[in-house]
């Protein structure tokens, strides 16, 4: 019942990042290169909804919303900096400019929020399921719910709309998409902003269930991000997701059998582990 | 022709640096002392604390004169709370010939770190807040002033938990450094010797946000009492965390932040009821105490806290110290005066050093009564 109990913990915790590697496996898919801006456009989320409680009141839904729109504003920036003038360019360039951009976006945000923590306001506070002797918290069902909603809607996006196809060929080759008429810059542009914005919801989901927010909090969650996208095998959507939920159950059932200095251990160690095993990450093609 | 205006800029700006160097070294009658402190980072509000602290402390003596004549001047550093820039800080204080003493750091971690460069350089180091119990041993150019950790630990086990709160079943969750490894040592065996269970004992390393999987298996152990030896940031994620799993039935001691106004401002609702132990709170009736304590919530922005008292205390013990010695100041020779001094009285009461270099202290309990920390013991409550 125990071990239950820690398994859900470990879900709730995976699905956050599920969702962040979702965001950054649609970001890899479309520009074509990792990226280290990630983890501070995660915090920017974060902080946007920090905010937005203090302006508007604690309404969840509209602060994920606001977080969304925030995260997504400053995915263009990055794209005018980082990538557009440098499609053609090497793309190493593209690389170290997110670099730049990670560490001005980390030091901005620490000038204009403080260094210090901040709290976030408890959601849902105390309320919980009871199944037998299993407790399952409202605010863990509604973070699994949100992430699932957005996996959801995100495929639904990429298979069935015309905007979602023209992603998919973008990521897929950008010549041949560039052939076949799509505007490549346009739907770069896009795939990163909605790449930015899963990682803002993702962003607010943690800053609520660890009730902090810190702008030193996204080096450490874009590498959860980049290791779930990694094991996933790289740009895969539903590996990823998978693989974000497999760090976090991992992680947590680590915690329960020996101590929470350990978490991040378990974490990259199984990175390492499967990487060593399955190259191609979990659900990879060979070759690719 | 930019060219040629950028060399001039440059040489010009060279010289500038040349004749500065040159004014430093001519300015005599200023005694230096460097303050290490974390003004950024995890502990931000305690370097801030220790920034202020110091800084009234100087002011006062200044406008008293000076030492024997001589203005003091602070040289404040960031140390990060990290190790690492702490010992850099070090290097650069000793190699620095004007400055004769350090106050600082804040954690012992950085303070044990940092004790072979200051020893090596023959320079005190007198810490307002390191508390493990080998740290002012190490050599005898290290002093403390707050306490040991193993004064604090027993009372926490012995009068914080069995007495005040009258826990039963104690959890014990510790941040996994040096001060809080030695800290929750000497909370188990005083624990053990009086008869209170201890049902986990848990770990974070610095830095931890998620402590939910770490709750959940204690919450399987069925404590009544959670002591929480961490400062204000983890101990207010913790507190939040477990009103959000809706763990009702638990009462929450600490070991560590002290009477930190953060915990308050940052938990609001969810810390009430958190009760804690400190050498020092301010009453009412202490004239002295309550004007410091004024005009540092003025100046800082945010209630004193103990560690800012520490800091101000070890400030002004040193100022005395090198005033003591006269003409004949060097930074081996304020060691011997710091250790051999026996009347100092400072806002946090009497300071006398152990051979050792550190402080035996009694203990106080505040707790957290509608958004305020309030005093509920006295210095007696220890018979």
């Amino acid at each position: 019942m125990y071990f239950l109990e820690q398994l859900i913990n470990g879900i709730c915790q995976g699905s956050i990042y599920a969702l962040m590697a979702i965001g950054y496996a649609v970001i890899y898919g479309v520009v074509g290169l990792v990226t280290f801006t990630y983890g501070e456009i995660i915090m920017m989320g974060s902080f946007s909804a920090f905010y937005y409680f203090i302006a508007f009141g604690n309404n969840l839904w509209m602060a994920l919303i606001a977080g969304f729109i925030t995260a997504a504003l400053v995915g263009v920036v990055v794209h005018k900096v980082c990538y557009q003038r440098f499609l053609d360019a090497p793309r190493y360039i593209s690389l170290i400019c997110t670099i730049g951009m990670s560490m001005f976006l980390k030091n901005l945000a620490t000038i204009l929020f403080g260094s210090e923590m901040k709290g976030m306001p408890t959601f849902f506070g105390g309320k919980f399921i009871s199944i037998g002797t299993i407790r399952v918290g409202y605010l863990q069902l509604i973070i699994i719910a949100v992430v699932i909603i957005l996996t959801v809607l995100l495929t639904i996006y990429l298979k069935k709309t015309r905007m979602g196809m023209r992603l998919r060929a973008v990521s897929q080759d950008k010549k041949a998409a560039a052939l076949v008429g799509i505007n490549v810059k346009t739907t770069t542009l896009i795939g990163n902003c909605i790449g930015c914005g899963l990682g803002g919801v993702a962003g607010i989901l943690l800053g609520v269930y660890y009730n902090s927010v810190l702008p030193t909090m996204g080096g450490m969650a874009g590498l959860k991000a980049f290791s779930a996208m990694v094991l996933g095998g790289l740009g895969s959507i539903v590996g990823s997701a998978i693989s974000g939920v497999i760090i976090g159950v991992v992680e947590n059932l680590g915690i329960a059998l020996t101590s929470s200095g350990l978490r991040d251990v378990f974490a990259f160690v199984l990175l390492v582990l499967i990487l060593f095993i399955r190259p191609q990450g979990l659900f990879g093609k060979k070759g690719n | 022709m930019l060219k040629k205006i950028l060399v001039i800029v440059l040489s010009l700006s060279l010289l500038i640096g040349v004749f500065a160097g040159c004014q430093k070294t001519e300015e005599a009658g200023v005694i230096k002392i460097g303050v290490a402190a974390p003004i950024t980072g995890n502990y931000a509000e305690y370097g801030k604390g220790f920034d202020v602290a110091t800084q009234m402390a100087v002011d006062k003596i200044n406008a008293a004169g000076g030492i024997n004549g001589k203005t003091v001047e602070l040289v404040l550093m960031d140390s990060k709370g990290d190790a690492k820039e702490a010992t850099e800080i070090a290097r650069k204080f000793t190699e620095d010939p004007e400055i004769l003493a350090v106050v600082g750091d804040f954690s012992s971690t950085c303070c044990m770190a940092t004790a072979p460069i200051y020893t090596e350089a023959k320079m005190v180091q007198i810490s307002p807040t390191a508390s493990h119990p080998d740290y002012a041993g190490m050599s005898e150019y290290m002093f403390s002033v707050m306490g040991r950790q193993d004064a604090e630990g027993p009372f926490v086990a012995e009068y914080l938990a069995q007495k005040y709160v009258g826990a039963e079943k104690m959890a014990v969750i510790y941040l996994n450094n040096d001060w809080g490894v030695s800290a929750h040592t000497n909370i188990l065996k005083r624990a053990e010797e009086i008869g209170l269970e201890v049902t986990a004992v848990e770990n974070f390393v610095d830095g931890e946000k998620d402590f939910t999987a770490t709750l959940t298996k204690i919450r399987q152990t069925n404590p009544d009492t959670l002591c929480l030896v961490m400062f204000y940031n983890e101990l207010v994620i913790i507190s939040k965390q477990i009103k959000q799993m809706g763990w009702e039935d638990v009462k929450i001691i600490a070991l560590g932040p002290g009477i930190s106004e953060q915990i308050v401002q940052l938990g609001g609702a969810d810390v009430e009821g958190i009760a804690t132990s400190t050498p020092f709170m301010v009453s009412p009736d202490n004239t002295v105490a309550v004007a410091f304590k004024n005009e540092f919530e003025q100046k800082a922005g945010f209630t004193l806290n103990v560690h800012s008292a520490c800091a101000y205390d070890a400030t002004n013990m040193l100022a005395k110290a090198i005033g003591n010695l006269g003409d004949n100041v060097t930074r081996e020779a304020i060691a011997a005066e710091l250790s051999n001094m026996k009347d100092f009285v400072g806002i946090t009461g009497p300071i006398i050093f152990t051979a050792n270099g550190d402080v035996f202290r009694k203990y106080l309990i505040a707790q957290i009564e509608n958004n305020k920390w309030v005093q509920k013991t006295d210095y007696s409550y220890v018979d």
